[in-house]
């Protein structure tokens, strides 16, 4: 399967208002991270909480955010990170 | 009903409610729990025996298992390797197989603090560590962790320099996450069974380092 | 629109760690085993997507329930949406082990 992004890739993660079983976290959306690594096609679980099959598979990446991205008061220290899984069709490049 | 009988040390419920050793559910929770399980034995679906199996396996996963892979990385650098690059193939040594899910081991050092959450549920390197501790699943924690992890780890007892920098990693989806925490200094030499008695749930959550060699000692 | 499990970043308390330890009881195991049978390979009842779906239907109620009374919800309502029980053989079990239950804790 074609992977879109690659490490070190900067991208926006969508900011969708979508009903039902989703795995992007509302903190994520709208903000800029950089691909920190391909994890590899897997079942969509949009689609996997219905009882359907997860096809077609959808890439996985790990999503690096600065906490200061996603936080505007963010008071640790400004290398703080937050790691993330988000899959490929919430995602747009930055 | 025997079978509610329990053993436990005393402890406290996922609301911080205090509970009593033998201490039932809910009498609604325990209706609909026994209504659920003896219909899925009426219809073949379970039987008693699978639900005792079950239990029985999951009390044989736990920090322990953790702690062995912990110390095969400190003392056995190629193992290490393998961990951090190829999990699966690391894990099948020691007969774990988690697929479909996928281990990511993430590596304290001097520079780099690691700590895992999952915000949405609770996401827990199960086959490796057991059933998730109860502040894990608590919303505190899940709602914290990820917007002011120092602060937690400071509830923890875990104070961090500055300059270490804090990693948070969302468990959010189909990787499941196991710290690598730091060998402590001036444990060389020391026997696996040394070793492994400083690793601690806590630590391969992250959200603690290992044991100090005074505890141990104490 | 936040669903009721989406925590990340909301307000909430402290951790303690030393309160919010909790030993599992056999209940709570029970629930945990019923869980890990419906996804089992042999069985492949339902998947934990499923399981996550269902207990964020919970909407408002599932701040309030415990962590394995959301398991135990899900399991319910996921095997009735499967067909391997209807509501009524629920209902009528229920009913039945109310009884049983109830002459037990008063026995106690």
């Amino acid at each position: 399967m074609e992977t879109k992004y690659q490490p070190g890739d900067k991208v926006q993660i969508l900011q969708r208002n979508q009903p039902g079983h989703v795995r992007t976290p509302i903190y994520v959306r709208g903000k800029v991270g950089v691909i920190e690594r391909i994890v590899g096609a897997f079942p969509n679980p949009e689609t996997l909480a219905y009882g359907h099959s997860g096809l077609p598979y959808k890439m996985l990446y790990r999503v690096n955010f600065k906490q200061g991205e996603l936080w505007s008061d963010y008071d640790g220290s400004p290398d703080d990170t937050l790691e993330i899984e988000i899959y490929e069709h919430w995602m747009a490049p930055a | 009903m025997s079978e509610h009988h329990h053993d436990h040390d005393h402890g406290h419920d996922h609301d911080g409610k205090p509970i009593q050793e033998d201490e039932l559910p809910a009498l609604e929770a325990q209706i609909l729990e026994t209504s659920v399980r003896e219909l899925l034995i009426e219809k073949g679906v379970v039987s008693a025996d699978d639900i005792r199996r079950a239990i029985e396996a999951m009390e044989t996963r736990g920090e322990s298992l953790g702690a062995k892979i912990v110390v095969r990385a400190w003392t056995d650098p190629a193992f290490k390797e393998k961990l951090l690059t190829s999990s699966d193939d690391a894990l099948m040594e020691f007969g774990i197989d988690m697929r479909p899910m996928e281990l990511c081991v993430v590596e304290n050092t001097e520079d780099v603090h690691n700590m895992v959450v999952c915000t949405l549920c609770s996401c827990y390197p199960r086959p490796i560590l057991g059933i998730p501790p109860a502040w894990y699943k608590r919303r505190d924690y899940r709602s914290r962790a990820v917007r002011e992890p120092r602060a937690v780890l400071q509830e923890f007892g875990t104070e961090l320099p500055d300059n270490r920098q804090v990693r948070v990693h969302d468990s959010n989806a189909d990787l499941r996450y196991l710290v690598l925490p730091k060998r402590p200094e001036g444990t060389e030499g020391w026997t696996n069974d040394q070793l492994e008695a400083l690793v601690t749930r806590d630590s391969m959550i992250g959200v603690s380092d290992v044991r100090s060699l005074d505890e141990l000692v104490g | 629109m936040r669903g009721p499990q989406d925590y990340g970043g909301l307000p909430a308390g402290a951790v303690d760690p030393v309160k919010h330890e909790h030993v599992p009881t056999h209940w709570e195991k029970t629930v945990d085993a019923l869980m890990m049978l419906i996804f089992d390979q042999r069985r492949q009842l339902a998947r934990v997507d499923e399981s996550r779906r269902m207990q964020e239907m919970l909407g408002e109620d599932y701040h309030k329930y415990p962590y394995y009374e959301r398991w135990l919800q899900a399991v319910a309502w996921l095997m009735l949406e499967k067909g391997v029980f209807t509501q009524e053989e629920l209902e009528a079990k229920q009913t039945e082990v109310r009884g049983r239950l109830e002459a037990e804790r008063s026995g106690n």
